[in-house]
């Protein structure tokens, strides 16, 4: 079990922990990535229980994890709370998605940490590009975070 | 040396790979390692060009998996030649060119030349073929001598490209209808969003994260505010880290802001990339997360003829991941609806509002021993203005109270509700009895010849002691309760004919004896007639409500109000609700 606080662990963007408890979405999310990224390698777990303990315990981590938000048991909104709360996992980023587009609730999400927040729609075909472009960015961006705030803006109006 | 029924068999396979391969570079090892298997042949080398730039090149020797080098997109003038030489055939089919690889290197035959020579090639077969206008490829092989392939070889190359040929436009249109449906189900969603709420901020808030990552990474929509600016309302970026960024850009960049006006008066959108976006926070020469944003797409919100705003995305993929303006302008547009029956219905339901509160009284009065309360509910979905009414009316110790209602909702009705209310009013301050004041009215609505029915109830209260006395007429309205005091609720049994029918209406007065701490009920059908789920009115539980109602004096009538709202599921009806308290010594000190 690593400790937290230990330096920063090996991030393996090849990789991608899906944290999903319904079947179907699991196996969409498969057959989407399937197609967009097939060399990707994906983990599936169905729920939140124990998850964070595992990373702490694996070699490697993953670069990204899909994360349902509604989930029975431990919810995404706590397992998110207790990933960001371990210094050793900074390194992930953190796909949510939900089929809310509700302010409030996308708010929520950021606030407990998310680094993208992904609606996931009923169209197989526009969730795969949803997918997609999360992936990709993120891929494309070496999992870094991009600055918060930056080079100066041309003059202000 | 592979038979014809062999090399069938080996098409054959060719085409079920491609059957459930996404593109033409999945197919590149099945291509490759069939080729390198032919007679005579050393090694592979393929070529990928976009006009006179090469875009990669792939070379296969040895084993079944073929090398993919990087590109060298420096203009190539051979290249040129050779994308020449194949536009200049007519039927834009395969071709083939046999190239010896003895002489000097006169770089026509760059870069597969180095690639097969080294597999020690002396001659080398090429077919060349057209995958777009200026989008073409070669698949060459490498021979020990011009004459060491087998007869059937440049058959059997050209049959492969053409394979190639076929699967590269298949996959074109199946991305295109990928795209298409992509897109008809975005739309679908985001009219769903729309209509999901009426307070526009929110809902461009939800479009533009329905939006990210689906059309861009990032979205920001600005409105033109009534002085003229342009302000963000929504945005959304990929990344959580830089949507502040994303909003500070969006309100104070001035590029961006220049950007958006001239776009906001065009009718279609445009897309600006490279060059387009110097100057701005955008595109490689820009800091931080800007950096990495190649495109901007902005699109104007129009409705009805007037420009209402900007819908901009900023695009960090590449081109091909752009969806075409004619996608972004119909999302625009949708948008632009969505804002304009937004803002019309509110501006509707503000006039409504302000003509409602100038049908009821401003304020009751406070007369000495009583304590009045009324409130006003508005059906929710209404977007007329209803017809019911109240007023109480002192003079000297006695104090008049009515309420009633106009069938009907809209102007008329609410001209009516004017006229109702002032002339009842002045009868009252003139000191007319309840029946004699129903009676007037009535007489004027007939007169006036009004198509709708008026229903009233007009309560007179004098001193009694320590209480009231009241008197009280009604014209069809439902009748009042009274909750005493010493417990228990009674319906005060006063009935008469609604007005506005017959000429000759004649009213009596019923009347009762209200204690200090009772309390009278005077309300409109909207209130009764609530329904919940399972179509119970709220009349069956209205004495119970009443009995129930504890709220202090001043605030009875909002709590009945409130009751019955959070009753009702149904009858979406306009409610008035006026309370008299008779207070007790101890309030009325």
């Amino acid at each position: 079990m690593s400790s937290v606080g230990e330096h920063a662990r090996d991030v393996d963007l090849g990789r991608i922990l899906v944290i999903e408890d319904s079947e179907e979405d699991a196996e969409a999310i498969e057959r989407a990535l399937a197609r967009t990224h097939p060399s990707l390698r994906l983990d599936f777990v169905d729920r939140g229980e124990g998850v964070v303990e595992r990373l702490l315990a694996a070699p490697a981590l993953p670069g990204l994890i899909l994360l349902d938000l509604n989930m029975p048991g431990l919810g995404g909104h706590t397992l998110l709370r207790s990933l960001r709360a371990q210094p050793a996992l900074t390194a992930i980023r953190v796909v949510v998605f939900t089929s809310s587009t509700a302010p409030a609730e996308v708010d929520a999400c950021y606030e407990a940490g998310a680094d993208s927040y992904i609606y996931k729609p009923v169209n197989f075909t526009l969730f795969r590009t949803v997918l997609k472009g999360a992936v990709d960015y993120w891929q494309q961006s070496g999992g870094q975070r991009p600055p918060a705030s930056s080079g100066p803006p041309s003059p202000a109006a | 040396m592979p038979a014809d029924a062999d090399w069938a068999r080996a098409l054959h396979t060719l085409w079920l790979a491609a059957a459930d391969m996404a593109d033409v570079t999945g197919m590149a090892s099945h291509v490759y390692a069939l080729v390198r298997g032919l007679p005579g042949v050393t090694g592979v080398a393929g070529t990928r060009w976009t006009g006179d730039r090469p875009v990669y090149a792939r070379s296969l020797d040895r084993g079944t998996e073929p090398l993919t080098l990087p590109a060298q997109p420096d203009p190539s003038p051979a290249g040129a030649a050779r994308l020449r030489a194949l536009l200049a055939r007519t039927d834009r089919a395969p071709m083939l060119a046999e190239r010896d690889l003895t002489g000097d290197d006169d770089g026509a035959f760059a870069p597969e030349r180095d690639l097969l020579t080294g597999s020690g090639a002396k001659a080398a077969l090429e077919c060349r073929f057209l995958l777009g206008d200026d989008d073409w490829a070669a698949l060459s092989v490498g021979l020990a001598s011009p004459s060491a392939g087998d007869r059937m070889l440049p058959l059997q190359l050209r049959q492969v490209c053409e394979i190639l040929v076929a699967l590269h436009h298949r996959n074109l249109v199946g991305r295109s209808h990928e795209r298409l449906q992509m897109e008809a189900a975005f739309l679908a969603e985001a009219s769903l969003q729309m209509d999901e709420s009426l307070d526009i901020e929110e809902t461009l808030s939800r479009v533009a994260r329905l939006a990210v990552p689906a059309v861009a990474e990032g979205c920001v929509v600005h409105l033109i505010r009534p002085e003229g600016r342009l302000l963000p309302v929504a945005r959304a970026h990929v990344a959580a880290t830089a949507q502040d960024w994303l909003a500070g850009i969006a309100r104070h960049d001035a590029w961006l802001g220049r950007t958006l006006r001239a776009a906001a008066g065009g009718r279609q959108g445009v897309v600006l990339r490279g060059a387009d976006l110097d100057g701005g926070p955008f595109g490689p020469r820009a800091g931080g997360p800007g950096a990495a944003v190649r495109a901007l797409s902005v699109s104007p919100l129009r409705a009805r003829g007037r420009a209402l705003g900007t819908l901009t995305f900023l695009y960090q993929r590449d081109d091909d991941g752009i969806s075409d303006l004619r996608f972004l302008d119909d999302l625009a547009r949708r948008a632009a609806l969505a804002i304009d029956t937004s803002t019309a219905y509110e501006q509707r339901r503000l006039h409504v509002a302000q003509l409602q509160h100038h049908l009821l009284p401003p304020a009751l009065p406070a007369p000495p021993g009583l304590t009045l309360s009324a409130a006003y509910g508005v059906a929710d979905a209404s977007l007329d203005v209803g017809g019911d009414f109240y007023d109480a009316v002192v003079s000297g110790d006695r104090v008049a109270l009515f309420i009633g209602d106009v069938c009907g909702r809209g102007a008329q009705a609410a001209a009516m509700t004017g006229l109702a209310r002032h002339t009842l009013r002045t009868l009252l301050e003139d000191g007319a009895r309840p029946a004699h004041a129903l009676e007037r009215l009535n007489t004027t609505l007939v007169r006036e010849g009004v198509k709708r029915f008026v229903t009233s109830l007009v309560v007179v209260l004098t001193p009694d002691g320590d209480g009231r006395r009241m008197e009280a007429a009604s014209a069809g309205h439902p009748r009042p309760l009274i909750r005493r005091a010493a417990g228990g609720v009674e319906e005060v049994p006063v009935s008469g004919m609604l007005m506005g029918v017959l000429p000759a209406a004649r009213y009596t007065e019923t009347t009762a004896r209200l204690d200090p701490g009772d309390r009278l009920v005077l309300f409109t059908d909207g209130l009764s007639e609530a329904r919940d789920d399972s179509g119970t009115m709220f009349a069956e539980r209205l004495a119970d409500a009443v009995h129930r109602c504890h709220a202090p004096p001043g605030d009875a009538a909002r709590a009945l109000v409130a009751l019955a709202e959070e009753f009702r599921s149904a009858g979406d009806d306009d409610t008035a609700v006026l309370v008299a308290h008779i207070d007790t010594v101890k309030e009325g000190s």
